[in-house]
């Protein structure tokens, strides 16, 4: 397989901005850990997808649907960088004039 | 008696008979973490006032639990309601978490007492602990060394005496190189033994909370106290926990060990290799019977894990986005400017890196190539396991492939990945693995081996542990 990485749309997925220094270096880093893990390329496979491992037992316990208590506003709130009241404030969201 | 040169059963042992108190106890070792903290740095936070109130009020109870007055460390990683939880991230900086991860909760039903959160790699993603953000943990043994990690910080306290034992997280060794660098016992439960409820996420498949302590029996102790089903953690098993301290000393029935061809032994350091011969010999001389297994997929495990540990780590760190807690980039137009420079500036260069090469292995036209071919992977380890527990009870590997390594030594992201060769595979199959010192390098560096057991087979492991360290008699450091 070729490796190659589009790294600036990579980077806007991740949500994380590259300065180009960044990227001088940790592009051909990336590269050679895609080309190292290629190596599964070696690999032939006879499994489905149904029956790859998950870590999950196959039936996941149930509990009874009961109104529990919760952290309450304060506590919840209490980490948050910036609040107005019970809410969490964050720059505005829609974008234009 | 030197207080913190004793196990942590032989100080509860006189704790619980009252000849000594927890006040002096957590006193004597505040004195050893004042003497040792500085050329160490194990620690990010040191709860001095807390843990002795907390020594105070347990000498006053008439009752009191199977950890009463235990100086413990906890990783940074594990949340502790009210004290400062960083992940040696700047992210989480000045986080303070409103509630206790499970496993401590059950550490405090028992009344042991919290001396601090130890360093480990920036979310726990490293081998050395120098990705902390905040800065290096040296290796107590030989602090031009580094302790390994990512539970580094965690280690290093308890072999420099600063702890009497601690916990860690293993998502691919982070709790057995460490307490291999660092001469300790260390346990990566079974996946679903301990609940992960308060653990900060970094793979969810692969991670799991254990002990790192001075012998096996510490570490069957602690092990039974926080293992157990939680409602707040559906992974969580509902086995039954046995009384694994109890069973450590019945002896096994039946011993039959699988140990590594030695093409799967190749480049690792001559007297590893040594010691994990001298322990085979050890186990044959104990009635033990030895076979060699094939594992087809082993060369492969490492190069899986690189896939799903990144993959699930872009995944759960993408909550960091500064918006309901943690750090703010303060200058940002929008939202996503907010989230851009928030994460830009608040993770370190490992972290980034993970993160970017698990949004690659997920991201559209690659995900079949990548994530869905390391799962496939996954499927065939599990099975190698399996057919193996069929043949044998133990799978035996060194820990790591060579002793603690010099700080600054591997800056080839590859290099260092290379340190996780022999412990991925039990996150990835999600059975137990212990790893016991059994000797020392002539430079005087502790040498782990690595005890692997089949799915919450924990008490196979201790039994197995418990034997081999009575004939190896490691002696921890003065």
């Amino acid at each position: 397989m070729k490796s190659s990485i589009n790294i600036d749309h990579i980077c806007n997925l991740a949500r994380i901005k590259l300065s180009p220094e960044e990227k001088k270096y940790l592009v051909p880093q990336m590269i050679k850990i895609i080309e190292w893990v290629n190596k599964l390329e070696e690999l032939k496979f006879d499994i489905s997808r149904e029956e790859i491992y998950s870590p999950l037992a196959s039936s996941l316990p149930l509990r009874k649907d009961e109104v529990q208590s919760s952290l309450g506003v304060d506590k919840a709130l209490a980490n948050s960088p910036e609040k107005s009241r019970e809410y969490v404030k964050v720059p505005r969201v829609i974008e234009g004039k | 008696m030197k207080l913190t040169s004793l196990t942590l059963t032989e100080l509860e042992d006189l704790i619980q008979k009252k000849e000594i108190k927890a006040e002096e106890v957590v006193s004597a070792y505040l004195a050893q973490l004042h003497r040792e903290e500085e050329k160490i740095c194990a620690f990010i936070t040191i709860l001095e006032e807390k843990a002795l109130a907390r020594a105070r009020k347990i000498d006053a109870q008439k009752e009191k639990g199977k950890l009463a007055g235990i100086p413990l460390a906890i990783k940074d990683n594990i949340l502790t309601e009210g004290i400062k939880t960083t992940c040696a991230s700047r992210i989480l900086g000045n986080f303070i978490p409103p509630y206790n991860a499970t496993a401590v909760e059950k550490l405090l039903a028992e009344d042991a007492i919290i001396m601090g959160k130890t360093n480990l790699d920036e979310f726990a993603m490293g081998s050395s602990t120098e990705n902390s953000a905040f800065f290096l943990t040296k290796n107590p043994w030989d602090i031009k060394r580094v302790p390994g990690g990512s539970s580094g910080g965690s280690a290093a306290a308890v072999a420099a005496g600063e702890a009497v034992a601690a916990l860690g997280s293993d998502t691919g060794g982070s709790i057995r190189q460490p307490a291999a660098f660092c001469g300790l016992v260390g346990l990566k439960p079974t996946y679903g033994r301990v609940s992960r409820y308060g653990l900060v996420a970094f793979a969810s498949s692969l991670d799991q909370i254990g002990p790192l302590t001075q012998t096996v029996e510490d570490c069957a102790l602690l092990t039974q106290i926080i293992a157990g089903f939680d409602s707040k953690d559906s992974t969580s098993s509902p086995l039954p926990v046995p009384d694994y301290r109890q069973e450590m000393k019945q002896g096994l029935a039946s011993i039959r060990v699988a140990y590594l061809k030695e093409s799967l032994l190749k480049g690792i350091d001559p007297e590893i290799k040594d010691a994990y011969k001298k322990t085979l010999k050890i186990l044959e001389k104990i009635g033990a019977e030895l076979h060699e297994i094939d594992f087809p997929s082993w060369e492969y495990a490492l190069a899986c894990y690189y896939i799903i540990a990144p993959s699930e780590a872009s995944s759960n760190l993408a909550r960091y986005d500064g918006a309901r807690y943690g750090w703010r980039h303060p200058q940002s137009s929008s939202l996503k400017e907010m989230y851009l420079n928030t994460r830009t500036e608040g993770f370190g260069q490992e972290v980034k890196r993970r993160i970017i090469l698990g949004t690659f292995a997920l991201s559209s036209g690659y995900y079949d190539a990548y994530y869905l071919k390391a799962a496939k992977t996954r499927s065939l380890i599990c099975q190698d396991f399996e057919r193996a527990f069929q043949e044998v009870d133990f799978v035996l590997t060194p820990t790591t492939p060579e002793p603690a390594f010099l700080i600054g030594a591997k800056s080839d992201p590859i290099a260092m990945y290379l340190s996780d060769i022999f412990t991925v595979t039990a996150n990835l199959a999600g059975i137990p693995a212990l790893s016991l010192p059994v000797g020392l390098t002539r430079k005087k560096l502790p040498i782990g081996i690595q005890i692997m057991g089949n799915l919450f087979q924990e008490s196979n492991l201790f039994k197995l542990a418990f034997l081999i360290e009575k004939k190896v008699k490691f002696k921890q450091k003065d």
